[in-house]
């Protein structure tokens, strides 16, 4: 099972979400509890109101309680249009003068004496909520406390709340989605740096080891320090090998020569077939060695100019005759057609001359190893925008299959004996660092031919 | 004579020549007009006369219901229908009255269905409480003349008119006044508590020219009518004005006048008890009267007023009833309450009767 | 010829001493940077083999030196490819050829003889016929663009037939001039030889033509 990536991003996108979801629950909850608050207020006024009416209108007559409802309560209440309205009037003596006898629902009159009494609760099997109104009456003849209660359902109530609620949690909402979104385009926003650094390290030659330079938060810094840090150790592992080897071929050098020298006096005229046999190996060995530290010695040039040398205008056909004169030996096989074909019109690229023969001497010591049976071709030529040094020779050549793997260090197509050693991967790191390749053309009819592809040399670039 | 005989004509004939309608006392019957699926059963404060159309216009968009019709009186009908909530009785699939006040109480004892459908949506807010109570008629209080009998400059246009011409020709109509008995009619009672409200100065006043004059009091609209077609009466008060127009429509006589002070207006209402068998066909049939074809139908031949109609011809009343602020709809809502509480209403109506029944018989020289 | 070799290691100058001695030169071995310029003040040599890494004075310094004194003597320079000395380049200072250590000492003897050639002073360099350029210097014959590198032996045979071209020369006679009067030919090489050139002038407009019985002669074609 893959492992899912965790995004910076979303990670920070999430939880600003869950804060804003948990702000907005919460607004919303407060806003229902004091919408339910506000909209019972505003109706409590009214039953107040209503009831109050009711008790303005109760009058003593001749010893009896009498009250005369007005419409105009009832038209107040009638302003929550489609709540019911029960009510009851009590006298002095508890008898229910009219309205709903049963509506007696734990009310505790004597509460009320000192002011207006309000409670919810339930009747007929619908909530209701009640206000009890006292008045205390003094006439001659009467005298006692008579009592209003007033009740309500309380859809319009419920209905204003969660009006109020609703608008509130659109505002709510609304505000949330603002503040996400405005959220969401802020971490946009702060990310860029990262993005960028990305984009930076993305575009860099794998080869580079130079510092990273770029402008970025406080934050990254770290980062990018630990990067360079590190690249500049490796740079400084790459250097000190680099010198070592070029150090130990270097040293390797003369005692090579002086065994070459001493193998090279060897008579071999008074040998047996076998001693002949094996002193012909033994110089095919020291041979050998002597090209590899060669390579080994080219390489570690190579290398180091890559870092410390400027590019200038050079001339390809030049430097590829340079290279052609110094490679292909005086001693080869007479048979052998050895040709060398410059281009007509001068073909300059930006570059190192000495890499760049390196290169094309590498891959001309190759082919003459390896490859060549009658013929060895070097061409210098351009084509459209780029300069080619093709080396062609009728051998058998490499298989496709082994081309990338060839450019690579110490691959051999043959096993033992004769292995490429580290010609065309010297090649390929100067194609790399010219900003072109080593390639191959399989063997059609004729030739294999390797070819080192760089850019011309434009004005201006 | 014609008019008395026509209850029974009705009788006879539909009970001889058609299967169409039988009536039993106050009852009336409808049978299906194809096979019966259902049966309505309606309880009504409301003429059978007015109804009929209505109910047979209903049952073209209805064809296999039938429909069982009884006619009450508002107080009979309010009383049965509130012990039968009480008792969690069945009393009818939908209840029609033109006492809006004691449906209002019925409704805030919770003893109706509440009904929702595109029709009762269109429903003015004042005509509608809470799905349950629906007012589907619009008719003014109208007072009613004999014009043999009442020359052109008696005739009343305003409550203070009716008033000061009772007092300013005692001999000549004493007797001769015709309202509703508050102690029998609820509709008479509403208006009356309504006028009141209205103007209580006038009302007082009113009312104790009404008893001056020895106000002839009916129990219902029609018999009220029937006294002014007979001659009996000059001047009917408070009559509703679809009855009025009905008997002015057979009596080219009578003529109908909007008093200008204002008029109230009623709309009367309807009801889906909680006892309901069959609330869905009451539905269908509240929401025929609140469509546009019951209410033409209902324009044309029961009611003869509407809520957006212009006034029938020949009636003499403001021009824009309601915008000119004359018409006064009554409201269908929790405020009628003040009318329905008991003592409340037993206390107006002894004042009431304390003064046009018991006076005039005290006043009246033996 | 007589040849200076400046060459500190001792198996190296041995072995270099000995192959040249071999052939007939004489070789005059130093292994002090400083006394080997001290005896090139006073004494012309045919070649001088110069190793570049030395004791004393640097063989650059040396060869500075020689040049300096306008002495045009052919300098085969051993070289250890250090960043210095190809920085410097040793043929810009004025050596003729150079080898890398280690080397082939095949090749050394190779190179010794093509500058010993050189200094017996062949006056023509550049020889043509028809579109072909035989370059002495670079060894080489040349076509439009394209050099073909020739052997001696094989310079020398155009050289002979490019003389005069359409003349047929005899077997015996391109034998006489490859091989002069004291080695032992076998008759054949003269076939092999030519074999040789012919692939190496291959595309150029001038053909070697066999006349049997009667020898070889070199025809260049017109342009068509």
């Amino acid at each position: 099972m893959k492992r899912r990536e965790t995004s910076l991003f979303w990670r920070l996108v999430l939880r600003v979400a869950l804060v804003l979801c948990g702000g907005a629950t919460l607004l919303s909850a407060a806003a229902w509890y004091y919408a339910r608050a506000a909209a019972d207020d505003a109706y409590d006024r009214l039953l107040l109101g209503a009831a109050i009416q009711i008790t303005a209108n109760m009058t003593v007559d001749a010893g009896n309680l009498g009250v005369t409802l007005p419409s105009s309560a009832f038209e107040l209440l009638g302003l929550a249009e489609r709540d019911r309205i029960f009510y009851r009037v009590v006298g002095p003596d508890g008898r229910t003068l009219t309205g709903y006898d049963d509506l007696d629902i734990g009310i505790n009159v004597t509460a009320a004496r000192a002011g207006p009494v309000f409670l919810t609760t339930e009747y007929r099997n619908v909530p209701v909520r009640v206000a009890v109104v006292s008045r205390a009456l003094s006439d001659p003849s009467f005298s006692g406390w008579a009592y209003v209660v007033m009740a309500q359902t309380t859809e319009a109530r419920r209905g204003l709340a969660g009006e109020l609620t609703t608008r509130a949690m659109i505002l709510v909402g609304i505000m949330s989605l603002l503040a996400l979104a405005g959220t969401v385009l802020a971490i946009r926003y702060s990310l860029l740096p990262v993005d960028a650094l990305a984009a930076t390290l993305r575009a860099r030659d794998p080869q580079d080891l130079t510092p990273v330079e770029a402008d970025m938060p406080r934050e990254l810094k770290p980062f990018v320090g630990s990067i360079n840090h590190f690249m500049g150790r490796l740079d400084e592992r790459v250097t000190l090998l680099q010198r070592f080897i070029a150090d130990a071929a270097h040293q390797i050098r003369t005692p090579l020569t002086a065994l070459s020298a001493q193998v090279d006096m060897l008579e071999d005229d008074d040998l047996d077939v076998n001693r002949k046999r094996h002193l012909g190996r033994v110089r095919d060995r020291v041979s050998q060695l002597a090209r590899l530290t060669n390579q080994l010695l080219s390489h570690a040039m190579v290398i180091h100019r890559s870092d410390s040398v400027r590019f200038k205008p050079v001339d390809l056909g030049d430097i590829a005759r340079k290279a052609f004169r110094s490679t292909v030996p005086i001693t080869v096989d007479p048979d052998v057609v050895v040709s060398f074909e410059d281009s007509a019109e001068p073909v300059f690229v930006r570059g190192d001359a000495v890499s760049l023969r390196e290169a094309i001497a590498n891959i001309i010591d190759n082919a003459l190893q390896h490859g060549v049976e009658q013929r060895l071709a070097v061409r210098v030529r351009r084509e459209d925008d780029r300069a080619l040094v093709e080396v062609a020779d009728d051998g058998p050549g490499i298989p496709p299959a082994e081309w990338a793997a060839v450019t690579t260090r110490f691959v051999s197509s043959k096993m033992g004996e004769g292995s490429m050693g580290l010609g065309f991967a010297i090649a390929a790191e100067v194609a790399l660092a010219h900003r072109g390749t080593v390639r191959f053309l399989e063997k059609g009819g004729r030739d294999f031919t390797v070819i080192l592809d760089v850019p011309l040399y434009r004005e201006g670039t | 004579m014609w008019r008395q005989l026509r209850p029974i004509a009705l009788v006879a004939v539909l009970g001889f020549a058609s299967p169409a309608g039988a009536v039993e006392g106050t009852r009336a019957f409808f049978p299906a007009l194809e096979a019966e699926r259902g049966r309505l059963v309606i309880n009504g404060a409301t003429d059978i006369e007015a109804m009929e159309p209505l109910i047979r216009d209903f049952q073209e968009t209805a064809r296999d219901v039938a429909i069982d019709y009884t006619d009450y009186v508002t107080n009979d009908l309010y009383r049965d229908a509130d012990i039968a909530c009480r008792l969690k009785q069945p009393f009818g699939d939908l209840l029609l009255s033109s006492s809006v006040d004691q449906l209002v109480k019925l409704a805030n004892d919770g003893c109706a269905l509440a009904h929702v459908s595109p029709e009762t949506r269109d429903v003015p807010a004042w005509a509608n409480w809470r799905d349950e109570v629906f007012g589907f008629t619009f008719e003014p209080s109208v007072m009613v003349y004999h014009k043999d009998f009442v020359p052109p400059e008696d005739v009343p246009h305003t409550h203070g008119e009716l008033t000061d011409l009772l007092r300013f020709k005692p001999d000549y109509y004493r007797g001769r006044i015709g309202t509703y008995d508050l102690r029998q009619s609820g509709i008479g009672y509403l208006l009356a508590f309504l006028d009141a409200q209205q103007a209580s100065t006038t009302y007082g006043r009113l009312l104790e020219s009404l008893s001056r004059a020895e106000a002839v009091l009916r129990c219902c609209n029609n018999a009220v009518l029937s006294e002014l077609d007979s001659g009996n009466v000059y001047i009917g008060y408070n009559i509703l004005g679809s009855y009025a127009y009905a008997a002015a429509r057979r009596n080219g006589k009578l003529r109908i006048v909007l008093p200008r002070d204002y008029t109230l207006i009623l709309s009367r209402g309807a009801l889906v008890p909680t006892g309901a068998k069959r609330p869905e066909l009451a539905g269908r049939f509240l929401d025929y009267l609140l469509s546009e074809r019951g209410q033409d139908v209902a324009r044309e031949k029961a009611f003869f007023f509407s809520r957006s109609g212009a006034l029938p011809a020949e009636v003499d009343g403001p021009e824009k009833l309601v915008e000119s602020g004359i018409g006064r709809p009554i409201r269908i809502g929790p405020a009628l309450l003040a009318a329905q509480d008991r003592l409340q209403r037993s206390r107006f109506i002894d004042d009431w009767t304390k003064l046009i029944v018991d006076t005039p018989v005290r006043l009246r020289p033996n | 010829m007589r040849i200076f070799l400046v060459e500190d290691t001792r198996d190296v100058g041995e072995a270099i001493s000995r192959r040249l001695e071999k052939v007939g030169h004489t070789v005059d071995w130093q292994t002090d940077g400083q006394a080997a310029a001290d005896i090139l003040e006073f004494t012309d040599y045919d070649l001088v083999i110069l190793d570049v890494m030395l004791p004393g004075l640097d063989g650059f310094e040396i060869l500075r030196h020689l040049r300096a004194r306008k002495k045009t003597t052919p300098v085969l320079v051993l070289t250890a490819r250090s960043e210095i000395e190809d920085r410097v380049g040793a043929l810009d200072l004025g050596a003729d050829d150079y080898l890398v250590k280690p080397f082939d000492f095949r090749e050394l003897e190779a190179r010794t003889r093509v500058l010993l050639r050189r200094r017996q002073g062949d006056p023509t360099n550049l020889i043509e016929c028809g579109d072909l350029v035989l370059d002495r210097n670079s060894r080489s014959v040349r076509v439009g663009n394209r050099e073909v590198q020739l052997k001696r032996r094989e310079i020398t045979l155009l050289e002979v037939l490019a003389a005069r071209p359409g003349r047929v020369f005899s077997k015996d006679e391109l034998l006489d001039r490859l091989f002069g009067f004291d080695e032992n030919v076998n008759p054949n090489a003269v076939e092999l030889y030519v074999g040789r050139l012919r692939k190496k002038i291959e595309g150029s407009s001038v053909r070697i033509v066999t006349i049997r019985g009667l020898g070889y002669q070199l025809v260049a074609d017109e342009a068509a």
